[in-house]
Formats: structure tokens, C-alpha cells, sequence
């Protein structure tokens, strides 16, 4: 359980870095219900690193909370692209008065 | 991104004269695709009307863009621009100018189309490739793919009837490409700032391997004389997607 636990949180982390939107709450949230079974079930002398788990877990999820919440989705300014498209329209108006001419 | 716009494009086409496409309007889209069955945000695209003039002709210049999400640029960036120049009223195009940047590739592609109607000159280039001329022969009524998207929206689809397809030929790639849009009813769906918009749902059909399954790809008209698109579903061999429009302004 508790390696499965770690394959879904590194999993996690993968996705919140990523800019895959909600996707990454699957295995981060699997991630946590693990590493709560994990507490539960582990001898009270071994409950130490579950418990580092749950705690790691519970991080990677308002991460993935606090992304999705604030992390907007907006498209650049981008200087490059708009200066491309005026040179195109100029380009256009060339091309069509040489078309015109035919 | 390439076969999304190709869906998006043939997402739109038929013959008639319903309504005007006026210059200046601006429908703001958002893309999303499905990953792992959930649908997630990766880009925007803006379709632009505006006036065009020479000494001598008025053209109407149509644009597409397409712009990745800022939190998608640094892994796979996409500034993808498709232009048509369009006669105002008929929208018969005179001139298509595609220019493609997706994540280090590049393409650009241009079509005049010459006088006799019949026949264009394309060229290409791509990548570090020599630029590639060609003339194409096309029939009276091909047209690119940007002036088909706004040719549709000039149908009277309350003439149409329920599960009539109409045939017609776009030309993408130069290459013709034989296109089906059937009705196949009608829906409600939600349209950005328009609010709800009862819409004309379309099937799109075309002969090549850039669109996947029977009426898996579809656009929603609205039914008002505007002709608004306001969701755009694709299916395409590497998965699904679908635009929805998030703002319409000059309409």
C-alpha cells in the first residue's frame, strides 16, 4: 500500500506541474485516501512514515487546489505574433492588388 | 492543432444567402481536449472579421487564430493564424494565408486564387524545406477552409430538413476534400456571454483520415439570423476535443 501510495503521489506531483487542470486531483486524491488506510491499518510503532504520507499528500492536493483556483486561463500578449500578423495583412494587401492586376 | 482547425473548419460550410457576415464582430473560443477522460483547457481561438481595401476592390479579411493557454506555453506552444480575403457579399475568396507554429514546427501556406475560378496558385513552406509552388485545379464552387467557416453561416438551415446531408469541396493542404454537413437537429447549449442559444446541430462528414467516426464531429449553429457557432465537438484519430465560445462581440 505504501508503495502504491508513492507511484499515485509522484503521480500527483507530475500533474500539478503540468498544466493538466483538474486531472492531477485523481491521483493525488487517491494518493491521500491511501495514505489515510495506511495510517489506519500500520502497528502504532510503524505509523510514522504513513503518517509523512498522508502529510505529503494532503500538500500535493491543495497544490493541485490552489493551481486550479488561481492559475487562470489566459492567453499571452505576445509582441512577436501580433507583429506577424500586421506584416501578413500588409503582405495580403500586396497580394491581392497584384491578383487584381491579372 | 492542425486537424482540431481542420475540424473546426469543416465544421462549417453550405450554400445559400441567409445572412451578412459583418466586419468587426469577434467570437472568442476556448479549446479543450480530453486527457484521461476529463476535458482540460489548452487553448484560445479568435475568429475576427474586418474591412480590407485596395485602390480598387473592398475585401473582408477573415482570421482564425489560434493562441495556447499561457500555463501550456512552455511545453507546447501553438500561434497558429489562418486568414482568408473574401469578396463582403458573396464571400468567394480571393486570397488564404495559413501560418503555423505549433511547439517548434513550422508552415506557411498561401492560396490566390486566380480569376478564371478554376484554378489556384499555392505555396508552401515548411520548416527549413524550399518554398514549394504549385497550381492547383479546383472546381467553381472550393473553397478555403476560413471563408467555409463563414459561409455556413450565411444558410438558412429552416430549409434544411432533419438528416439531409449537403456535399461540398474544400480545399486544405492543396488538396480538394469532398465535405458532408447533415442536420441533425436541434439543442440548447450554453454560448459565453449570449447566455443559452438554441442552436442548429450539425454533423460534419469529409473523406479524409483527419476526422474520425459518424457524427462524432459536430457544430452547434445558433438558430438566430446570426448564425452564431457556439460549441464545436472533434473527434480525431489521437482523441476528442471540443471549442466553446466564451465571448461574442460586434455581432
Amino acid at each position: 500500500m505504501i508503495i502504491t501510495t508513492i507511484v499515485f503521489m509522484i503521480l500527483g506531483i507530475i500533474l500539478t506541474i503540468l498544466p493538466m487542470g483538474t486531472i492531477a486531483f485523481l491521483p493525488v486524491g487517491i494518493a491521500v485516501i491511501l495514505s489515510i488506510l495506511a495510517v489506519i491499518k500500520s502497528k502504532e510503532s510503524q505509523k510514522k512514515f504513513p503518517k509523512i504520507l498522508l502529510f505529503i499528500s494532503i500538500v500535493i492536493l491543495l497544490a493541485a487546489i490552489g493551481k486550479d483556483v488561481l492559475v487562470k486561463d489566459k492567453v499571452t500578449v505576445d509582441q512577436q505574433f501580433i507583429k506577424e500578423k500586421e506584416d501578413s495583412k500588409q503582405e495580403a494587401q500586396k497580394d491581392l492588388e497584384e491578383l487584381e492586376g491579372l | 492543432m492542425k486537424k482540431l482547425f481542420f475540424t473546426l473548419c469543416l465544421s462549417v460550410i453550405y450554400l445559400g444567402g441567409f445572412s451578412q457576415i459583418k466586419p468587426n464582430e469577434t467570437l472568442v473560443f476556448a479549446a479543450s481536449y480530453e486527457v484521461s477522460g476529463m476535458m482540460t483547457n489548452i487553448a484560445q481561438v479568435t475568429m475576427r472579421t474586418e474591412p480590407m481595401n485596395t485602390a480598387k476592390k473592398s475585401y473582408l479579411h477573415l482570421s482564425l487564430e489560434v493562441a495556447t493557454f499561457a500555463k501550456w506555453d512552455s511545453f507546447f506552444k501553438i500561434r497558429d493564424l489562418y486568414e482568408s480575403y473574401v469578396d463582403p457579399t458573396s464571400l468567394k475568396p480571393s486570397l488564404y494565408k495559413r501560418n503555423v507554429f505549433e511547439g517548434g514546427y513550422f508552415k506557411t501556406e498561401k492560396y490566390t486564387f486566380l480569376p478564371d475560378g478554376k484554378s489556384l496558385t499555392s505555396v508552401s513552406k515548411r520548416m527549413k524545406k524550399p518554398e514549394v509552388t504549385k497550381n492547383v485545379k479546383i472546381g467553381s464552387t472550393t473553397r478555403d477552409v476560413v471563408s467555409m467557416v463563414y459561409k455556413l453561416r450565411t444558410v438558412d438551415f429552416s430549409k434544411v430538413k432533419v438528416g439531409q446531408a449537403v456535399p461540398f469541396v474544400i480545399v486544405f493542404d492543396a488538396k480538394e476534400y469532398p465535405v458532408s454537413v447533415k442536420l441533425l437537429g436541434k439543442e440548447t447549449v450554453s454560448a459565453g456571454n449570449l447566455g443559452k442559444k438554441e442552436c442548429y446541430k450539425l454533423s460534419i462528414g469529409a473523406k479524409t483520415n483527419k476526422l474520425k467516426g459518424a457524427d462524432k464531429n459536430i457544430i452547434w449553429l445558433s438558430t438566430d439570423s446570426k448564425h452564431i457557432p457556439c460549441m464545436i465537438k472533434f473527434s480525431i484519430p489521437v482523441g476528442v476535443g471540443q471549442l466553446t465560445l466564451s465571448r461574442a462581440t460586434g455581432i
